[in-house]
C-alpha cells in the first residue's frame, strides 16, 4: 500500500539496484587489490618505491577527495531545488576530477617514457590494471557530468534529481576506491 | 581441404566446411518459414520488447539452440570414443580439444546459466505479484549481452578458431605462449560479454524481489523458486565479478604481454584460485534455481504444501554461504598443504547436510500427497535419485586423500554430469513443461513428454554411470583415444549408445514443441490447478497481469482462496509498476560490443576504437531517451495543480 509518489517509489527501486551494482564493482576492485598484493613487491625491478613520487600522489588525492566535498553543493541544490547551485557543484567537481586525471595521466606518461610498461614486471601489470581501471571510472564520471549538465535542462526535475543522485553515489564510490588505492598501492612504498 | 586463394593456399578442415554448408542450407529454410508464415511482426515484437515473460522465452529459446550445438559436440566426442583407437572424421588431437572445450564452456555459460535466468524471468515476477522486473530496459540489455557473448563464442568454430584449452582455461596453457592465435580470445570475450549480462540479470532479480513483492507477501511467505532466485543472485554478484577480473587479467597476459599467469614470475595457480572462486559458486548458481523449481513442482503435483518450508529456506541459504568457501576442493592435487586440503574437504562435506535436508523434505512433501504423474512431476521424480547419486560421488571426491586418485579421471566427468544434468537440465525440462502455458498459452503433449523423459533418463544413466567405472579403471578425462588393453572399451561403447539415446529423446521434445505449436490446443487458465500466484493470472498473462494487485496473508494463498472459495483480496492503492517502452537500443549495444570484441580477438585497433565509440554512444542515447520522462512530467503537472 503506497502513499508515496510514483517518482519516489521508482527512485527507491533504482537506488536499490544501483547499490547492488556498486557491490559488484567493490568485488571487482577487491579482486584487483588482491592481485596487486600478490605480485608486489616483484621478484625483479623496478620496485614500487623507486617509481612513485609523493608529490603526484598528494596532488591527485587532494583534487579527487575534495571533489567529493564539492559535490555536496549539488546535493544541497537538489534538496532546495536551486538549479544554479546544482550546476555550480557539478562544474567545480568536474574541474577537480579533471585535475586528478591530469596527475594520473602525467604519472602514466612518465612511467611509460621511462620504459616501465605493462609487460615490464608483474607489479607494473597489476598497477596498470588496478589504477588504470580506477582512472577509467573517473573518466567515465567526467563524461557523465557533462551529460548531467545537459539533462538538467531537458528532463523533468524529479527524473533529473534521481539521475543526479545516482551519479553522486557513483562518484563517492570511485573516491572511496581511491582512498583504498592510496592505502594499498602508494603509501606503503612512499616512506 | 586445401583451397588456393589469391595464389596462397589455405587449409580449411572438412568439419568447418560442413559447418558453413549447414549454415547455407539452414538459413534459406528458416527465412522461407519466416516469410511464409509472416513472422516479421512477432520477431519485431520479441526483439524490442522489455516484457519479462517474452525476454524469458527468448533466453530459453537461445539456450536451447546452444544446447543443440553443444549436444552435437558431445555426440562427436562420444563417436570418437566409440571403439579403441577409433579415427572418427577429424576429431583427434587438437580438434578433440576444441570439441570438449566448446562443449563444456557452452553448456555451462550459454545453456545452464541463461536457461535458468530465462525461467526466472518467466516465473519469478508472476510468483511474487510483480507486473514486471524492476528494470525492464536493463533486462533486455542483459539478454542481448548473453546473446552477443554466446554468438561470439559460437562463431569461433566457423573461423576455424574454436577455443582449445578446456572450459577451465588453466594457465599457463591458456596464455599466448602455449596457445597463440585468436582461438582462446573467443573464450575471453564471449564470457566477458555474457558474464556482464548475467550480473545485470542478477541485479534485476534481486532488486525486484526486494522491492516489488505484492502487499503482504513477506519473505517468509514467498514460494521457494523466488527464494532460490534471491540466493542465486547473491552468488552471481560475488562469483561473476571475480570471473570478469580473471578474464581481464588473462586478456592482459594474452594481448599485452603481461605475465600474471605465466612463467617464473607469474603464478599459474593464481588463475586456478580465481577461476574456482567463481567456478564453485557457479555450480550452485545453476543448482539452487533447480532446487527451487523442483520444490514448487513437487508441491504442486502432490497437492500439498512444501514440507519443512523454513528448513528449505535455511538450507538454501546455508548452501549459498558454504558454496563460497569450498573452491579449493578443485585443487587438492596442487599441493597447497595438509591444512588447506583438510579445511576445504570439511567445508565441502558439510554441504551434504543442507542438501540432504532438502532431499528428505522433497520426499516428505510427496508423502500422503495426491500425486499426479504429469511430465513435470516425472522429471522431478527422476531428479531425486539421480542427484543423490551425484551427491554421493561428490562426498567421495571431497575427501582430499581419495581425490588424489579420482582427480582428472572419468570419475569426475561422471560426477559433474550427474549433478549438473541431474539438477539443472532435468529442472529446465520440468520447468519448460510446467510453465509452457505461461510462456505461450499452450500446453505441451504429456505422452510425448513422458517419452522424452524416459528416453532421456535411461540414456543419461547409460552414458554416465559407466563413466564412473571407466574412471576408477584409470581412464583420464580429455583424451581422444584409448587402447584395447586399457580395458575400458565396453564402458565407452555403452556410454556412447546412451548418448545417442539422449539425442533421440531430444527429437521427441522438439517434435512435441512443433506439434503443440501447430495443433494450437489452448492451455486455459490455471491448467495444473496451481498453488502459487503465477496461476492466478490468465495464460498467457497480459503485459500488466496484476492490474488488481492481490493482498497476501499466507503461503500458497491462491490455493487457499480456491479451496475456501474466497477470491483474493485486492489492494486499494498498490505501489506503481515499473515503466517500460519498446526499444532498439539494447540491440544496438549488442552490435557495438560484437564489433568491439572482434576488434580485440583479432587485434584490429581501428575496429576496437569503432566498437568502443559505438558502445559508449549507447550510454548517451539512453541518457536522453528515458522511458519514464513522460510519466514524470505528468506527475509534476498533477502536483502543481
Ligand atoms: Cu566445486
Amino acid at each position: 500500500m503506497s502513499s508515496k509518489l510514483m517518482s519516489e517509489e521508482l527512485f527507491a527501486d533504482k537506488k536499490t539496484g544501483f547499490f547492488i551494482y556498486l557491490f559488484v564493482e567493490a568485488i571487482m576492485f577487491t579482486t584487483l587489490f588482491a592481485t596487486y598484493l600478490i605480485y608486489t613487491p616483484p621478484q625483479t625491478g623496478p620496485y614500487p618505491g623507486e617509481l612513485f613520487e609523493w608529490q603526484t600522489t598528494l596532488f591527485a588525492s587532494l583534487f579527487l577527495i575534495s571533489s567529493s566535498g564539492t559535490l555536496l553543493l549539488s546535493e544541497k541544490g537538489l534538496k532546495e531545488r536551486k538549479m544554479k547551485l546544482i550546476v555550480a557543484g557539478v562544474v567545480i567537481t568536474f574541474l577537480l576530477g579533471a585535475g586528478f586525471m591530469y596527475f594520473e595521466i602525467e604519472e602514466f606518461r612518465k612511467f611509460i617514457t621511462d620504459g616501465h610498461v605493462v609487460s615490464t614486471n608483474n607489479f607494473l601489470s597489476a598497477y596498470y590494471v588496478l589504477v588504470g581501471l580506477h582512472a577509467v571510472h573517473v573518466t567515465f564520471g567526467l563524461g557523465w557530468m557533462i551529460v548531467l549538465l545537459v539533462q538538467g535542462r531537458l528532463l523533468p526535475f524529479n527524473l533529473f534529481k534521481e539521475k543526479h543522485k545516482i551519479f553522486n553515489y557513483y562518484w563517492h564510490f570511485v573516491d572511496a576506491i581511491w582512498i583504498i588505492i592510496l592505502l594499498v598501492v602508494y603509501i606503503p612504498y612512499l616512506f | 581441404m586445401e583451397f588456393s586463394f589469391n595464389g596462397k593456399s589455405v587449409f580449411v578442415p572438412t568439419d568447418v566446411i560442413a559447418g558453413w554448408l549447414s549454415v547455407l542450407i539452414i538459413t534459406p529454410i528458416v527465412l522461407y518459414i519466416i516469410i511464409k508464415n509472416r513472422y516479421w511482426s512477432t520477431i519485431l515484437d520479441y526483439t524490442t520488447t522489455t516484457n519479462h515473460r517474452k525476454i524469458g522465452t527468448l533466453y530459453i529459446l537461445f539456450s536451447m539452440l546452444f544446447f543443440l550445438r553443444a549436444g552435437v559436440d558431445a555426440l562427436f566426442m562420444r563417436t570418437q570414443l566409440l571403439t579403441p583407437e577409433n579415427e572418427f572424421w577429424v576429431f583427434q588431437g587438437e580438434k578433440y580439444n576444441e570439441l570438449f572445450t566448446t562443449h563444456g564452456t557452452m553448456m555451462i555459460f550459454f545453456v545452464a546459466t541463461p536457461i535458468l535466468i530465462g525461467l526466472m524471468n518467466v516465473a519469478v515476477p508472476l510468483q511474487i505479484g510483480a507486473n514486471d522486473l524492476a528494470f525492464p530496459y536493463l533486462n533486455l540489455v542483459g539478454f542481448y549481452l548473453f546473446l552477443t557473448g554466446g554468438t561470439i563464442f559460437f562463431l569461433a568454430f566457423f573461423f576455424n578458431a574454436a577455443p582449445n584449452m578446456g572450459w577451465t582455461a588453466y594457465a599457463p596453457l591458456s596464455t599466448d605462449s602455449y596457445t597463440p592465435g585468436p582461438n582462446n580470445n573467443f573464450y575471453i570475450f564471449g564470457l566477458q560479454v555474457s558474464g556482464l549480462g548475467t550480473i545485470f540479470a542478477a541485479i534485476n532479480m534481486m532488486a525486484t524481489i526486494i522491492r516489488l513483492r505484492a502487499p503482504g507477501l513477506t519473505l517468509s511467505r514467498m514460494p521457494l523458486f523466488p527464494w532460490a532466485t534471491l540466493i542465486t543472485s547473491f552468488l552471481i554478484l560475488i562469483a561473476f565479478p571475480v570471473l570478469a577480473i580473471a578474464l581481464l587479467l588473462l586478456q592482459f597476459d594474452r594481448l599485452y604481454d603481461a605475465t600474471f599467469f605465466l612463467g617464473e614470475l607469474g603464478h599459474p595457480v593464481y588463475w586456478q584460485h580465481l577461476f574456482w572462486i567463481f567456478g564453485h559458486p557457479e555450480v550452485y548458481i545453476i543448482a539452487l534455481p533447480a532446487f527451487g523449481i523442483f520444490s514448487d513442482i513437487i508441491s504442486n503435483f502432490s497437492r500439498k504444501n512444501v514440507f519443512g518450508y523454513t528448513s528449505m529456506v535455511i538450507s538454501l541459504t546455508l548452501i549459498g554461504l558454504l558454496a563460497l568457501m569450498v573452491w579449493v576442493h578443485h585443487m587438492f592435487t596442487v599441493g597447497l598443504g595438509a591444512f588447506s586440503n583438510t579445511f576445504f574437504a570439511i567445508t565441502s562435506m558439510l554441504i551434504a547436510v543442507p542438501t540432504g535436508i532438502k532431499v528428505f523434505n522433497w520426499l516428505f512433501t510427496m508423502r500422503r500427497g495426491v500425486i499426479s504423474m504429469k511430465a513435470p512431476m516425472m522429471f522431478a521424480l527422476g531428479f531425486i535419485p539421480t542427484f543423490v547419486m551425484g551427491g554421493v560421488t561428490g562426498v567421495m571426491l571431497s575427501s582430499a586423500a581419495a581425490d588424489m586418485q579420482f582427480h582428472d579421471s572419468y570419475f569426475v566427468v561422471a560426477h559433474l554430469h550427474y549433478v549438473i544434468i541431474g539438477s539443472t537440465i532435468l529442472a529446465a525440462f520440468a520447468a519448460i513443461y510446467y510453465w509452457y502455458p505461461i510462456m505461450t498459452g499452450k500446453i505441451l503433449d504429456d505422452t510425448l513428454g513422458k517419452w522424452h523423459f524416459w528416453l532421456f533418463l535411461i540414456g543419461f544413466h547409460l552414458t554416465f554411470f559407466l563413466q564412473h567405472l571407466a574412471g576408477l579403471d584409470g581412464m583420464p578425462r580429455r583424451v581422444y583415444e584409448y587402447t584395447q588393453e586399457d580395458g575400458v572399451w565396453s564402458y565407452n561403447f555403452i556410454s556412447s549408445i546412451g548418448a545417442y539415446l539422449m539425442a533421440v529423446s531430444m527429437l521427441f521434445f522438439l517434435w512435441n514443441i512443433i506439434k503443440t505449436h501447430r495443433s494450437g490446443a489452448k492451455a486455459g487458465d490455471d491448467p495444473w490447478d496451481g498453488r502459487t500466484l503465477e496461476w492466478s493470472v490468465p495464460s498467457p498473462p497480459p503485459e500488466h497481469p496484476f492490474e488488481r494487485m492481490p493482498v497476501i496473508d499466507r503461503r500458497d494463498m491462491f490455493w487457499w482462496s480456491k479451496i475456501n472459495n474466497k477470491p483474493l483480496p485486492v489492494a486499494k492503492n498498490p505501489r506503481p509498476s515499473p515503466i517500460a517502452r519498446r526499444t532498439f537500443q539494447p540491440m544496438f549495444l549488442a552490435g557495438s560490443l560484437f564489433i568491439l570484441s572482434f576488434g580485440f580477438i583479432y587485434g584490429w585497433v581501428w575496429v576496437q576504437i569503432l566498437g568502443g565509440i559505438l558502445s559508449l554512444s549507447t550510454f548517451v542515447i539512453r541518457a536522453f531517451s528515458d522511458e519514464r520522462t513522460e510519466a514524470y512530467k505528468r506527475e509534476e503537472e498533477e502536483n502543481e495543480q
